[in-house]
Order: structure tokens, then C-alpha cells, then sequence
């Protein structure tokens, strides 16, 4: 169960051409949102919007289509959506949060669904919860060195950043690209993301990430009810092209790997917390 | 406290074998201890009123014996009574509630009934005042005749503001020591956070229903979601928000997702640099920012079910569903 | 002779109280006093040396149910230490609030009174928690209500329980549009709710008024006495809705007209029960032979006004500003009941008012140099007056008059004449909170000393 329960895995990008322009891969999280807003199904979304700095993003409410195209673009560096979750439903008025967050962000927002000693009136305004794949993530001071130091980049300059195929790359606005190996990254990544145990957020409603698929399309996991229902109701209105899964390359298979290397890796960690000092270990959040 | 073994029996089970659901031949002979008279424990109603009914039970969790109420007292110590008004906004889901699955017994702010009776449930909010002798027996009474006794609220957990009190004030400045609840009596579960949402009050009440009434598979259910309270009455009487500091934060487990920030109901906490910066000067101790923390306890048995056990709620509620 | 009897505790209020009577032959208080027992945790001295962004955070944490209140009078009596005068949309934000708390504390109320009351035409008490018609759907507009009101609190307060978004120098983050009109459509679905529900509790307890006898809750019914409830005490109110502070050009309340006293001067010495009534629900009354002192166990001090007790609440603001003149217990439920609709109108208009788009926090906060500085917030419950000093960001000096706190010398006097059976009818008609009313700071019994040194 690597991969969470899901009832389908899809290979898509978004339909439209102006979400898919300056998205990560498929637009997947912009376009459903968009869908989402139209509809109704959502009343606004927890997203990552821009930060003072390039690169660094803030959580922000988007309740417009504008807002949602602001925040396309993965950035490698922490944003603490959660943090806005409660405020979404307070001076925002929202009564159907939509949030997208990486797989820890999700337990986050299960367990505050769960578990909501702090979080009145939150948990059933959680209308769709998006998840996107990540392997692990990087402070912001992190990001700025492999950028500006290890890829010889300035942050202002870069367009895009993006991880794929062993390598951390950087695209500027001239169009060059600057890779360097992702081992190379390793000593930059967040410590906390060592021990998690999850690589698609397998607690979100849809997860969505680019591994699995060819360049511009995303892998697609539809895992709830409600995941169910808005997916299919934004393929019936013709907002995202599909292919088969099975049909596409590296496919499930390479995802399933990418999970099992997380996941080995990380409980190997949390093995090694637990006789970390003499006599004495680290502590373990999942006991 | 026979309940209390059984639900050990339980836990202890589980962390041998995580997978298999080891629980349900253990238990069947404590279940039955204790159970209070409910003819005697509903005073505050006319008989008339006190019907037992069928209750809308449940998409998943089959056939559930149509059983009698749990009773539930509320005790108020030295707390402010917002707990309780966070129970009471459940509003209509409170009398779904009291109409089928726990009679309230104790009160003293919404019923008659004057000394604290026998109940399978005491909901303990606030702290207790030591240079109160009344407050002193209250919190032992409410020990001995509960078989659950529920740390509700930071105050009743950790103190909460009442940690910073120092007496001095007429008609009684020698009201100068107050205590959570857990350093004077064993404390089953906590709730904590100022006050704990109405949503964390309905969701304890349902799994305690269903940890005493309900199938065993139920029984397994509510015993694994109430094991993190447990395990959080078992981990002392102390919360602040350097609890994120010390024991997410230094203990390498924080991965920034900013969830503290928003629980904290004095806005004492915002994100530098990615990882929780905490204004001590605004902090009141009331601990929700680390028992809301994904990386305090994440209970993937749980959890993981989280849809279903949404539902189940829902439909307990009489909402939601088709 | 007289006979002492005694209820404690008695219930269906916040907090932790009794009453101890002194009851001629016939049953009849000749002296009474209702007094606290709630554990004194000192907020007041608590919060000295605390930042002044903290201390009403903490003071907001007397009470949930009047949090709004608290939170309110706290910051505003720090900002009127440090002279900071907050922007006009948070000043509306802090109305939409207060409007919110009131409908909800005074819904709550109704159910904590109602099962002293019969509906009407019956001879049946009304239990709140009963799923049987009329009373289900009574019980459920009161949840409605409520909800109306704490939802407005979440949007706008942040939490209506303990509201987190009001603060020294106004509010942390104005409402979006949406809010606003969410606000809006939640005033106006409970418009006609509130009307009927007001007109609903007025006939009950208009209907317990005119009953020759009556009884608590599963009680033995007793003779009611005329004027029940009555008492000579004056009003105290300093606006009908929100409230006054040192800032106002015209300040409607008057920190020199303020005493303290000690209870050892106004409350019974010791006495020992003799009169005992096991059957009084629900288990009995205080058993004869125990030693009671009351001025030696109450938990506050007494407050006067002009050197008298006097009555805060519902209707003292409705007698000040409105000339409302119904006396008695039922006088008083009635008075909390005709507030429902201002709570409402009030709120749309404020709404209305806001400017989504305004700052709402005050370009300078001052440190504060430890000038005195008060807010009269006008809680559910009656006049919530905290008076602060602050120096250098820091608390110096905080004190609260809250409301219960003035209201037990006035109950203590209006048991007098009713039979003690009934008393407690009396006492709950002042909704009282008491674990609020339990943080007294007596100062000195002759009121110049005290205004003197306020001043200093």
C-alpha cells in the first residue's frame, strides 16, 4: 500500500492552454481548482501563493481563478498552507475550503479533521484536498545555496525549478539551464521530511505529481468520495485530457518504486532515532 | 476501573501485532463492570422524557446493540466554563447527543443535580484550587465515581492560565495553588486546547459511547482513537509552546506545515524561517499547538480511515450522508 | 424565631455559589445572602508584570460565556492606559462582537431558566432536554440562535469562544467581502427567529408571573409571595448596547462613584443550619446542625455604586436608556428577552458599516506611561468595568468590576420577602457568571482613598 487506496490512477493535463503555460507539469492542481471555484465545490483554496522573495511562497486564500494562476509553479521550499486553514474560515468567510499541501500538510489536515482539539469549525469545511508528491523538501536558505551557489543561478533570475531523472534543475528566463546532481541536494533537505512515511499523500482527496508520466502530463491518484466526484465531474466537463495509465511510461511502476526508496529510507530513520543516543533514542510520532 | 485494564489489554495488544485486530476476544468479561444505574442517574428529567430510542446507526458499523445511554457528567472546577459552552455548540447535534447516547447526570450548570453522582464519564474542567478543601474533594469524588475521567480543556490538563496564578487577591488571597487535574487523581484522556473545539467534545463522546456500548469491533475503533489521549494524559501535566521547541522542533520532527499556527487561540505562534517561532510573552499554556502537531502523535490506524470514520460520525449526528 | 437554611450548591448558572437564609415560620426569607464559592484564581493580580497584549487574553479566560466581554473591556482598558484610539472599522468589528456574544449568552440563558418555568396553559415544567413537542422546536431555535451568534464570533472574533482576533490598538485582520455578506445573510435568518423566540419567552414568563403558586424544576410547589423578587437597589448602566471608556469625550461611568467592601461588613456571621429540607431537588438542602459563615466564605467583595449596590444587566440598561420599569425576578427574564431584536438590528447595521477594505489597527500603539485608564463593557450580564495601568508595554496595575460581582449584594436583597423555596428562581433571573464575578481586588472601604489613589 505504498501508493494509499485510491479508485483510479490516470495519467492528465489540464485542458486549457493559458493553466498549462507556467505550471509545473499538468496543471493538475490549478485547472481542478478552477473547476472547483466555477462549480461551487469550493469557495476559495489554501494555496501557495507568491512571497516577498522569489521562490519563497506564502500560504494564501485564493477565491479567484486570478489568484489560483499566481501560485502555479512548484517551489522546493516549505509553505506552510496549514497555517491558513482555520483562517480560511474566518475572516475569509469561506464555508468550502479547498487546500493543496504536500503529503505531510495532508495527515495534517486529517488529523485536524480527526483529532480538532484546536480547530472549530474546520473540519467540515474541508470541501477538497489536494496532494501533490514529494520525496522531501528543502528550507528556503537550503534552496537559495543550491540555486545561487551549486547551480550559479540568482533566485530573481530563475523561472522554473525542477527535479527529475537524478538531476535539481534551474531555468532562467534566457532560456538556460542549469542542473547539478540531486545527491548533491541531500545535506540541504529538511530533517522532519526524514521521517515520513508517505510519498503521494495517500490522505488526500486527489494526488497529483510528475513522476510516472511523460513531460507536461501528470500522474493522477483519485482516492475519496468527494475526490471521485469532483474528478469526475471536471473530465464530463472537458477540463483535463486523459490517457490510460497503463499506457503511458515509466507509469505506475516507477512510482511505486520512488515510494518504496521514501518509504524504506524513512522508516530506516525512524530504526535508527529510536537507538540514537546510549540507552536513549529519538522520539517516534507514530507510536 | 476495570475499563481502564480492559482498555490497556487492548493497546498493549495492538503494539505487539499493529496488524491483526487482536482486541476483541480479551475483553468480554470487564466490559460489564460498573455500569451505573441509569434509572437513578437521570434525575434532572421527568420520566416522561426519558426515552430510549432506536438511534440512526451507522453506514459501516453494522448491527449495533440497541443499547442504553452512557452517563456523562460534566465537573467544573476552577475553569471558566468555556468547555462546556464549546459542548453546548454543537447545538442541534447536542440533543442528537442526549437523545440517544449519553444522559447527562452531572452539571451543575445545566441541571439540578447537586452532588456528584456515579458516572461512566466525568468530563473535569478546570484546575483545582489546593487551599480549597471543596475543590479537593470534588476532584476525588469525580475519581471515584467516574470510570472514565476525561481532562477536558487546558486547564483540567495543564493549567492553563491558572498556572500563573499566585494568590493575593480578596475575599480569598490565600487561593494561591492550583493544580491540573492529573497531579491529584489518574486522568484517562485529554482533551486539551482552550477550549477544545465542539467538534474534539462530540467526537470523545461518541468514541466513549461506542468503547462502552458497541460491537467489539466498535470497541476496537474507539479504543485505538482514544489511545493518543491517553497517551497524552500519560505524558505529565506540563504544556507550553515550547513544547515545540522541545519536542517537535529539537527533536528533528517539524517539517514547517504551519498547523500550530492556526490551532493557537491566542496567536502567540507564526512561521519564521519556515519552523514555528513562538511569542512566549503571549502564550498561555494551553498545549493544543503540540497535541494538534502532525509529528506529536499521527495514529495511522486511524487516521488512514479517516473517511469512514467521518461518516460514521456524520451519521451518528444524524447529518451528513445521502 | 428565625431558621437558617441553606442551598449549595445551587445550579443551573456558571460557577459555584449557595445561598444562606434566614426564614421566618412561614417560610419567608428575612435575610438572605447568595454568595461565591468559586475558587479565587486572582486574574487581576495575576496579570501584573504580564505585556498588555497578553493580560486580556488571560482576563478573556474568566469566562466562556461572556469571552466577547472580557476580551473587550480588557484591551480597551489597556488602550485607555496607553491613550490609543483604534481605526473606525475595528471599533465596528468590535460592535458586530459584542452583538454576537449577547445573542448567544442570552439563548443560553433561556434554557438554563426554563425548567423553572411551565408552558404555558399547562401545569408542566418546560425541560429543555426533552425531544418532545412544543419544547424540541423551542430548544432548537434557541440552538439556532446561538449558533447565529457564534458563528458571527468565528468570522469576526476568530473564536467565539475566547475570541482571538481583537487586540491592543483594534483587530488583527479585517473581513473580506464575502465574510461580510456571509455576516449579513446570518443576521438576517435570525431576525424573524428571534422575534418569535422573544415573543415565545415573554408569554412564559409572563405566565409564571401570574401564578398564584409556583415551584423549581421537579419542586414542591409553594405560595408565591407578591413582589416577588422586588428590591430598592438602583441601576447601573453605561450604554444600552456596547459601552463607555476613559477615551469618550463624555464618559458614562464614574471610577470616583466606585467603593469596595469587604464582605465580613455586609454578609451574615457565622450561623448554623436548623432548617433542613431533604426533598428540595435535587438532593436536599444544607443538613441541619452545620456551622455556616458566610462572610467568612465568600469569594468576592462588594461593590457599590454612590455607596450603594446596585443592579447591572438587561434591565438596567433598558431602565437608563429605554424607562423601562417592570420590577421583580420576571421583570428581569423579561427585560434579557426584549435585547434579542437590538442585538440583531444592531449588528446589521454595523455590517453594513464596515469598510472591508479599512485598516483595522492603529498606526501608533504607545507603551504606556501608567496613567489609569477604564472600559465599561455592558456584557449579557450586566456592566463589565476593567481598569488598568500600564507602563512600558507592561502591566502595572489591572483590576475587574464584572458584572456578577456587582449583582450579588442586589440578589442578595431581592431574596428578601419570597419564599426560600423560590429563591433560586430569583437568583438565575440574574444569569449570573461567576467564576467572572470571582476576582475582586477590595481597595479601601472610604471612596475618596480610593479615587485618590486611582489618580495618582
Amino acid at each position: 500500500m505504498v501508493l494509499g487506496s485510491y479508485k483510479t490512477a490516470i495519467c492528465a493535463r489540464a485542458a486549457d492552454p493559458g493553466i498549462l503555460a507556467k505550471s509545473q507539469d499538468g496543471g493538475i492542481v490549478t485547472q481542478l481548482f478552477a473547476f472547483a471555484l466555477e462549480e461551487g465545490i469550493i469557495d476559495g483554496a489554501v494555496v501557495a501563493g507568491p512571497g516577498d522573495e522569489p521562490f519563497k511562497p506564502e500560504p494564501i486564500v485564493a477565491t479567484t481563478v486570478a489568484e489560483l494562476l499566481e501560485a502555479r509553479g512548484t517551489r522546493y521550499t516549505i509553505c506552510p498552507n496549514m497555517s491558513m486553514i482555520k483562517e480560511a474560515t474566518r475572516t475569509y468567510g469561506l464555508d468550502k475550503v479547498g487546500i493543496v499541501g504536500t503529503p505531510c500538510q495532508i495527515q495534517a489536515l486529517r488529523k485536524a479533521q480527526l483529532y480538532p482539539m484546536g480547530m472549530r469549525s474546520v473540519p467540515d469545511k474541508i470541501a477538497l484536498a489536494v496532494g501533490i508528491f514529494c520525496m522531501e523538501n528543502f528550507p528556503y536558505q537550503g534552496l537559495e545555496t543550491m540555486v545561487e551557489d551549486l547551480c550559479n543561478v540568482k533566485m530573481e533570475s530563475a523561472v522554473k525549478m525542477d527535479i527529475g531523472k537524478g538531476k535539481f534543475s534551474v531555468y532562467t528566463e534566457r532560456g538556460a539551464v542549469s542542473q547539478i546532481p540531486l545527491k548533491l541536494t541531500h545535506k540541504f533537505e529538511q530533517g522532519g521530511c526524514h521521517v515520513c512515511l508517505d510519498y503521494v499523500a495517500n490522505l488526500a482527496d486527489v494526488s497529483t505529481g510528475s513522476v510516472g508520466t511523460p513531460d507536461g502530463w501528470s500522474t493522477v491518484f483519485v482516492r475519496t468520495k468527494v475526490g471521485e466526484d469532483v474528478w469526475g465531474r471536471a473530465i464530463g466537463a472537458g477540463y483535463f485530457e486523459t490517457k490510460d495509465i497503463a499506457d503511458v511510461k515509466p507509469g505506475l511502476d516507477l512510482v511505486t518504486k520512488l515510494a518504496n526508496e521514501k518509504i524504506s529510507k524513512n522508516q530506516k530513520t525512524l530504526e535508527e532515532r529510536a537507538t540514537f543516543g546510549v540507552n536513549k533514542g529519538l522520539r517516534n510520532p507514530y507510536l | 476501573m476495570g475499563l481502564l485494564s480492559y482498555l490497556k489489554e487492548i493497546f498493549t495488544g495492538k503494539q505487539d501485532a499493529p496488524e491483526a485486530p487482536v482486541a476483541p476476544a480479551a475483553p468480554a468479561a470487564p466490559t460489564k463492570v460498573e455500569v451505573p444505574q441509569p434509572a437513578e442517574a437521570k434525575p434532572a428529567q421527568t420520566p416522561a422524557d426519558v426515552k430510549v430510542e432506536q438511534k440512526p446507526e451507522e453506514t459501516k458499523m453494522e448491527e449495533l446493540p440497541v443499547a442504553d445511554k452512557i452517563t456523562i457528567g460534566h465537573v467544573h472546577m476552577s475553569g471558566c466554563t468555556g468547555c462546556l459552552v464549546s459542548l453546548a455548540d454543537n447545538y442541534e447535534g447536542l440533543f442528537a447527543l442526549l437523545d440517544n447516547y449519553a444522559d447527562l447526570v452531572y452539571c451543575l450548570t445545566l441541571a439540578d443535580v447537586r452532588d456528584i453522582p456515579k458516572m461512566d464519564v466525568a468530563l473535569v474542567e478546570g484546575s483545582v484550587c489546593i487551599n480549597d478543601h471543596h475543590s479537593v474533594e470534588d476532584i476525588k469524588k469525580a475519581r471515584e465515581n467516574a470510570t472514565i475521567v476525561v481532562a477536558l480543556g487546558a486547564c483540567a490538563a495543564y493549567g492553563n492560565v491558572t498556572r500563573f496564578a499566585r494568590g493575593g487577591q480578596w475575599n480569598q488571597p490565600q487561593h494561591e495553588s492550583y493544580l491540573p487535574i492529573g497531579d491529584l487523581i489518574d486522568v484517562d484522556l485529554y482533551l486539551p486546547a482552550c477550549p477544545p473545539s465542539k467538534e474534539s467534545i462530540r467526537n470523545v463522546a461518541v468514541m466513549a459511547y461506542l468503547l462502552l456500548k458497541g460491537t467489539d469491533e466498535q470497541k476496537e475503533l474507539a479504543a485505538a482513537y482514544l489511545k493518543p489521549l491517553m497517551d497524552l494524559a500519560a505524558r505529565g501535566v506540563e504544556a507550553c509552546g515550547c513544547d515545540l521547541m522541545v519536542d517537535v522542533i529539537n527533536q528533528g520532527l517539524c517539517m514547517g506545515c504551519g498547523t500550530c499556527v492556526a490551532a493557537c487561540p491566542v496567536r502567540a505562534i507564526d512561521m519564521v524561517y519556515g519552523k514555528p517561532n513562538i511569542d512566549r510573552e503571549m502564550c498561555i499554556k494551553c498545549g493544543v499547538c503540540y497535541a494538534q502537531c502532525p509529528r506529536s502523535f499521527f495514529n495511522f490506524d486511524v487516521i488512514n480511515q479517516f473517511e469512514a470514520i467521518g461518516e460514521a460520525i456524520d451519521a451518528a449526528m444524524g447529518k451528513g450522508g445521502e | 424565631m428565625a431558621k437558617v437554611v441553606e442551598i449549595s450548591p445551587t445550579t443551573r448558572h456558571e460557577g459555584h455559589t449557595k445561598i444562606t437564609m434566614q426564614v421566618n415560620d412561614a417560610g419567608i426569607v428575612e435575610r438572605g445572602d447568595w454568595l461565591s464559592l468559586t475558587p479565587v484564581r486572582g486574574i487581576e493580580k495575576l496579570a501584573i508584570g504580564k505585556s498588555m497584549h497578553q493580560a486580556p487574553k488571560i482576563s478573556s479566560r474568566v469566562c466562556g460565556i461572556c469571552p466577547i466581554a472580557h476580551t473587550l473591556a480588557g484591551i480597551e482598558a489597556m488602550e485607555a492606559s496607553i491613550g490609543c484610539y483604534i481605526p473606525d472599522d475595528a471599533y465596528l468589528l468590535r460592535v458586530i462582537l459584542q452583538c454576537a456574544n449577547r445573542l448567544h449568552s442570552h439563548a443560553l440563558h433561556n434554557i438554563l431558566s426554563l425548567p423553572d418555568m411551565y408552558l404555558p396553559g399547562t401545569d408542566t415544567h418546560i425541560n429543555p432536554f426533552t425531544s418532545e413537542e412544543p419544547v424540541r422546536s423551542v430548544a432548537l431555535r434557541i440552538q439556532k440562535l446561538r449558533e447565529i451568534g457564534q458563528t458571527v464570533g468565528e468570522i469576526v472574533g476568530g473564536e467565539p469562544i475566547h475570541p482571538s482576533n481583537p487586540r491592543v490598538g483594534g483587530m488583527y485582520k479585517n473581513i473580506t467581502p464575502r465574510a461580510k455578506s456571509k455576516l449579513y445573510d446570518l443576521a438576517k435568518e435570525a431576525l424573524p427567529l428571534a422575534r418569535d423566540h422573544m415573543e415565545f419567552m415573554i408569554a412564559v414568563f409572563k405566565d409564571w408571573d401570574a401564578r398564584p403558586m409556583a415551584s423549581v424544576a421537579n419542586g414542591k410547589e409553594v405560595e408565591k409571595t407578591e413582589k416577588f423578587g422586588f428590591h430598592d437597589q438602583g441601576y447601573m448602566a453605561v450604554d444600552p448596547l456596547y459601552g463607555s471608556s476613559s477615551l469618550d469625550i463624555e464618559p458614562r461611568w464614574f471610577p470616583e462613584r466606585w467603593t469596595e467592601v469587604r464582605p465580613w461588613d455586609w454578609y451574615q456571621g457565622e450561623l448554623e443550619v436548623s432548617l433542613e429540607d431533604a426533598e428540595y431537588p435535587i438532593g436536599g438542602t444544607t443538613p441541619v446542625g452545620t456551622k455556616v459563615w458566610p462572610a467568612m466564605e465568600a469569594c468576592t467583595g462588594v461593590p457599590l455604586y454612590d455607596g450603594s449596590p446596585v443592579e447591572v444587566g438587561p434591565r438596567a440598561r433598558l431602565a437608563m436608556f429605554r424607562n423601562y420599569d417592570r420590577k421583580g425576578a420576571m421583570g428581569l427574564q423579561i427585560a434579557r428577552q426584549m435585547e434579542y431584536m437590538d442585538c440583531l438590528y444592531s449588528m446589521i447595521e454595523a455590517i453594513d458599516a464596515v469598510d472591508c477594505s479599512g485598516s483595522v489597527l492603529a498606526d501608533e500603539i504607545p507603551q504606556g506611561d501608567g496613567s489609569l485608564g477604564w472600559a465599561a463593557n455592558e456584557a449579557p450580564r450586566g456592566t463589565d468595568v476593567h481598569l488598568a495601568k500600564v507602563k512600558d508595554g507592561r502591566v502595572d496595575w489591572y483590576s475587574l468590576l464584572v458584572p456578577t460581582t456587582w449583582n450579588f449584594p442586589t440578589v442578595s436583597r431581592a431574596l428578601e420577602g419570597a419564599p426560600w423555596q423560590l429563591t433560586e428562581v430569583i437568583m438565575r433571573a440574574y444569569d449570573p457568571c461567576v467564576s467572572c464575578a470571582t476576582h475582586m481586588m477590595v481597595v479601601d472601604d472610604s471612596k475618596r482613598v480610593v479615587a485618590q489613589k486611582m489618580f495618582q
